[in-house]
């Protein structure tokens, strides 16, 4: 085909991609602009209809409400209106904060021990030849196939034995054992690609296997890890059955709890309920789109073309 | 089969393997174990004096049960339209992802968000934007004009599974469009440059290059959805608790109403193995399917 | 598997089973603190009574609280895996179920506590009650209200509320044919636990019941079971369209919300929540919530449903030394705190939730609380006709679930009521005959 002019398709191309970004945007993120906008606007302001999508009257009381009694800087005002903004504060309003401590020590700690026990165990299902090693990645898949509302009662059972009711400890294990096997899956995949000369020409100077994996493949895989040690943290810090059961007091309630707490506490307020969404949902979305490079690297099969 | 000595190999592959193996022992193990051995008793905690083992009976009992197999057609449905939609729009997204303009980098960004998000959250979120009163999805086509009156949506039976499958694809899209995002990346440049010198329009380049190309991101997505759409249970949970009339009554759910609500721990037990074997055969013959393609 | 096990083997496995699925006996020493679980409501209140409790007898509480809405499972959960409970809220449709699993324990023995029940409503008391023992003493209690927005009733030229069911739909198409609201009545009937107190509620006005006095189903019944009640939700919704269509996923909190954003004319809701309704910072419609009796139907009259959530003590929790001070601490929120109903008083107060103890009607400083969002004395009215739920058995969970979905399938048109009430009996003989 002969093109008279050459702008032509580059400007037709550019008003697709553009259209074609402009829908994905608002397909992705109107659902969260409606959380947020709904967040800010009063208890009165939010029912109403046609639900308004921009505040007439913005206002960040439920915000200011949550650190202020979350930092017992407050006091939350339980029988109903709050007398210095005129807004409405539940009860628990102040476990917002601690609660968002404690799903960050999980996660976080979670994170840490993926990497501790992922990694050796992957690199030794890519890289090593043993008795057992073609089943052995299966294996650990599998124990993640069966639904989880038949394995509460005895998680249950096994945290109470190791007397980790109401700690968070309990979070911590049980959440290593659910997030550990796609780890160890998506970083044996990582390891598989690189090339076993590697692996090799290092043994051939005298590294154990540990050093081989410590000083050679660890700083390679770099991407594979910020992208396993995302997903450890998103499930951790988004898990809700297992922290509802083992979880009693807001001495270990996780986030999701609390918020779950709010939608059916029945003095709830819905703006203030979307509020506490709105938080529940901050810290995930900025680590993901921090380290958004990463996770398309990490995933990325054959990263290392020698 | 002869005992062959444990290599030195073998033993540091133990080693490094002991944390991980520790861990599932310790936390896993009892936990399968044991809802497996409880599939095998008739157990009711209502009755607790009467728990009589009772083989296979519950598997018997729940796979000769029709509104199980109501409960399952629901499951595949469901999981039918979201792993299809999921693939088409992820598709298309990466597409979209792989070109190179500005605002590129944003654009990807942004796709993330609702990947973060937590499902208390995600369902709390859509249960709003559905409300037939004051959600934010009768508000947008009110003012836009689609519609003259608030319409029902989850209350209609017949949108009630499209909408929550919605509800999750909205979720699952940007991993999903990742996962083939890689794989395009790993379609060697030549390929289309070749194509490019022969002149194929953007479209046959795409048909004869690019999908072939993505096969195993593909089956990776296919297999991946699959299997978190056949045990997806949150946003049944808190969006219809399987309502309205039994119109989203799935088989995570049924589980759910088996183990908690009737507390027939047996049943329940017996119809998460049924599940997890249906997945765990399903994802073979997708494997199998797929790759004999490739 | 061995294909013919032998008898002392099934019984072996059984007993295994029993062992894994029998609540664990914790061990518990005197010295434990007290453990008291409750849904996550009253938070503050609880809290500040238990630092009183503490502060007074110098034993210790650990308070813990889940959602409301995974309250049940998470106690199943609990007592199944044998977490240290002593004290937990109950509702009362749980009670057999929970008292047949052998999770609760009878507090009789305990005059102290039972002493309580000569100036507690008889309704509360009864639904204390199961197979002849008493499991607790009361939290809270309410009942199912009929309330209007007097304003929208005035536009519409509407002078008096409604009295019988076909008023209301009279009255609601006036409102609608004013082009007022497209749906003057907002009922919910999404699966929940609030859906069989708005059944129960209409039922029983309607003159109906689900199950008789000997515990059969009745519902099915055309002249005395639930057709009247059902046929009416369909005809609102199918016929007069006065109901929208999405009630079936309308949950009390929606109910709340339309009411509150103005957008319905007449609602069934939680008496408590007149107060919420007409607090103008959290309701549009403030000023104007009233409540009337409970509209009748043909051959029924203005009888609603009433519910209570109660004190219930674990087995753990009363025996041996322990049960000194778990008495203590039931009586110090279900009874008297300090020679007085601290507690009951507070909750009124704080978050308008009733008390079974009758006495404190004649209290003036409640009176005057409750007189500042509602008519006392319709209150009262009301709740002398208020019943408990007919249907609480130890299956009640298992038929609710068959049963609302057979309702709901009624309501949007896919079965006929009479096919749809047939269902829900028969399920109920089912599992009636199982035990």
């Amino acid at each position: 085909m002969i093109v008279p002019r050459p702008i032509g398709p580059r400007v037709v191309r550019a008003a697709i991609l553009a259209a074609a970004s402009v829908l994905l945007l608002a397909y992705v993120l109107a659902p969260v602009a409606w959380l947020l906008s709904s967040s800010l606007q009063t208890e009165r302001e939010i029912v109403s209809i046609p639900p308004h999508w921009i505040p007439d009257h913005p206002t960040a009381q439920n915000f200011r409400a949550i650190f202020a009694t979350g930092l017992g800087l407050a006091q939350p005002s339980p029988n109903g209106a709050d007398p210095a903004s005129g807004g409405f504060i539940p009860s628990v309003a102040g476990n917002l904060l601690p609660a968002m401590g404690n799903s960050f020590i999980v996660a976080t700690a979670v994170v840490i021990l993926n990497l501790l026990i992922g990694v050796p165990a992957a690199y030794a299902i890519a890289k090593i030849r043993f008795r057992g090693r073609g089943v052995a990645l299966y294996a650990i898949l599998a124990t993640r196939v069966i639904p989880d509302i038949a394995l509460v009662v005895p998680f249950f059972l096994v945290v109470r034995k190791l007397g980790l009711l109401d700690n968070l400890a309990s979070l911590i294990i049980t959440y290593l054992a659910i997030t550990v096997p796609f780890s160890v899956f998506v970083l044996a995949s990582f390891f598989e690609q690189m090339p076993d000369d590697l692996d090799r020409a290092a043994r051939v100077d005298g590294c154990s296997r540990l050093q081989v994996l410590l000083r050679v493949f660890l700083p390679l895989a770099r991407p594979a890890l910020v992208a396993i040690s995302l997903f450890a943290f998103l499930a951790s810090w988004n898990e809700f059955l297992l922290a509802l059961m083992f979880t009693q007091t807001a001495a270990s309630q996780t986030l999701p709890i609390i918020v779950a707490g709010i939608t059916s506490d029945f003095t709830v307020s819905f703006s203030f309920l979307n509020a506490a969404g709105v938080l529940a949902v901050l810290p995930p979305v900025a680590l993901a789109v921090i380290f958004e490079r990463y996770i398309v690297s990490g995933l990325t099969a054959g990263a290392v073309k020698g | 089969m002869a005992i062959r000595a444990v290599s030195h190999d073998e033993r540091s592959a133990f080693g490094l393997l002991a944390g991980l193996v520790a861990v599932l022992m310790a936390v896993t193990a009892f936990p399968i174990l044991y809802s497996l051995w409880i599939s095998l008793f008739a157990v009711n905690l209502r009755r607790p004096l009467r728990m009589p083992f009772v083989g296979l009976d519950n598997y018997i009992a729940v796979l000769s049960s029709p509104a199980f197999w109501e409960s399952a057609g629901r499951t595949a449905l469901f999981s039918a339209m979201a792993v299809a939609a999921v693939l088409v729009i992820a598709t298309l997204v990466a597409v979209l992802l792989d070109q190179e303009f500005p605002g590129r980098r944003v654009l990807s960004a942004c796709l993330l968000i609702p990947w973060a998000i937590p499902s208390v959250a995600n369902g709390l979120m859509w249960k709003w934007i559905y409300d037939a009163n004051y959600g934010a999805l009768n508000g947008l086509l009110l003012q836009l004009g689609f519609i003259n009156s608030a319409m029902i949506w989850l209350g209609d039976a017949n949108r009630t599974l499209p909408l929550i499958a919605n509800a999750f694809i909205w979720k699952e899209v940007p991993l999903a469009a990742i996962l083939l995002l890689v794989t395009l990346k790993s379609i060697p440049s030549d390929l289309y440059a070749a194509a490019a010198v022969d002149g194929a329009p953007a479209f046959r380049r795409f048909v004869a290059i690019t999908l072939p190309a993505l096969r195993p991101g593909f089956l990776l997505v296919a297999l991946y959805e699959a299997m978190m759409a056949i045990r997806h249970f949150d946003l049944f949970f808190l969006l219809t608790e399987g309502g309205p009339g039994g119109a989203s009554d799935v088989v995570a759910w049924r589980i759910y109403v088996e183990t908690f609500r009737n507390l027939s721990f047996g049943t329940g037990a017996a119809m998460s193995y049924i599940l997890a074997l249906a997945t765990l055969l399903m994802s073979y013959a997708l494997i199998r399917s797929m790759a004999e393609k490739l | 598997m061995r294909s013919s096990p032998t008898l002392s083997r099934r019984a072996a496995l059984a007993a295994g089973a029993a062992a894994l699925a029998l609540p664990a006996v914790t061990r518990a020493n005197a010295t434990d603190p007290i453990g008291y679980a409750t849904w996550s409501a009253a938070v503050d209140q609880v809290k500040a009574h238990v630092a009183g409790f503490e502060k007074k007898t110098g034993l210790s509480v650990a308070y813990s609280n889940s959602p409301f809405a995974q309250y049940r499972e998470t106690m199943i959960t609990k007592f199944t895996g044998g977490a240290p409970l002593d004290m937990l809220w109950v509702s009362d449709a749980w009670l057999p179920e929970f008292a047949q699993a052998g999770w609760l324990a009878p507090i009789d023995p305990y005059k102290q506590l039972t002493a309580y029940d000569a100036v507690t409503a008889d309704f509360c008391v009864k639904s204390t009650i199961f197979e002849g023992k008493q499991y607790g003493l009361t939290y809270y209690t309410d009942y199912m209200g009929f309330l209007y927005n007097a304003d929208i009733l005035a536009k519409a030229g509407i002078t008096t509320p409604p009295a019988t069911w076909d008023e209301v739909i009279s009255q609601a198409q006036t409102i609608k044919s004013k082009g007022l609201l497209d749906y003057p009545v907002v009922i919910g009937m999404a699966q929940e636990s609030w859906m069989i107190e708005f059944m129960s509620a209409m039922v029983y006005s309607t003159g109906g019941r689900f199950v008789d006095d000997a515990g059969n189903a009745v519902m099915q019944d055309p002249k005395a079971g639930a057709a009247m009640a059902l046929n009416w939700l369909v005809d609102a919704v199918q016929t007069h369209k006065v109901l929208s269509p999405g009630c079936v996923t309308t949950g009390e909190l929606e109910v709340l919300k339309t009411a509150s954003a103005g957008r319905a004319a007449f609602v069934l809701l939680p008496k408590y929540r007149l107060k919420v309704l007409n607090d103008p910072a959290q309701s549009q419609a403030a000023g104007h919530f009233k409540q009337a009796l409970m509209p009748m139907g043909a051959g029924g009259s203005h009888s609603t449903v009433g519910w209570m959530r109660f004190y219930g003590a674990t087995p753990r929790g009363l025996s041996g030394a322990r049960a000194e001070g778990v008495v203590k601490l039931m009586e110090w929120f279900g009874g008297k705190a300090d020679g007085d109903y601290v507690f009951q008083k507070t909750i009124l107060k704080d978050l308008a939730l009733s008390f079974g103890i009758t006495e404190l009607y004649k209290d003036a400083a409640v009176r005057a609380d409750l007189g500042s969002y509602g008519d006392v004395d319709l209150m009262s009215k009301q709740q002398e006709v208020a019943h408990k739920k007919d249907t609480i058995s130890p299956w009640f969970g298992e038929w609710n679930d068959t049963h609302g979905t057979a309702w709901q399938q009624a309501i949007t048109g896919k079965l006929s009521a009479a096919a749809a009430l047939k269902t829900s009996a028969e399920k109920w003989a089912t599992l009636k005959k199982a035990g």
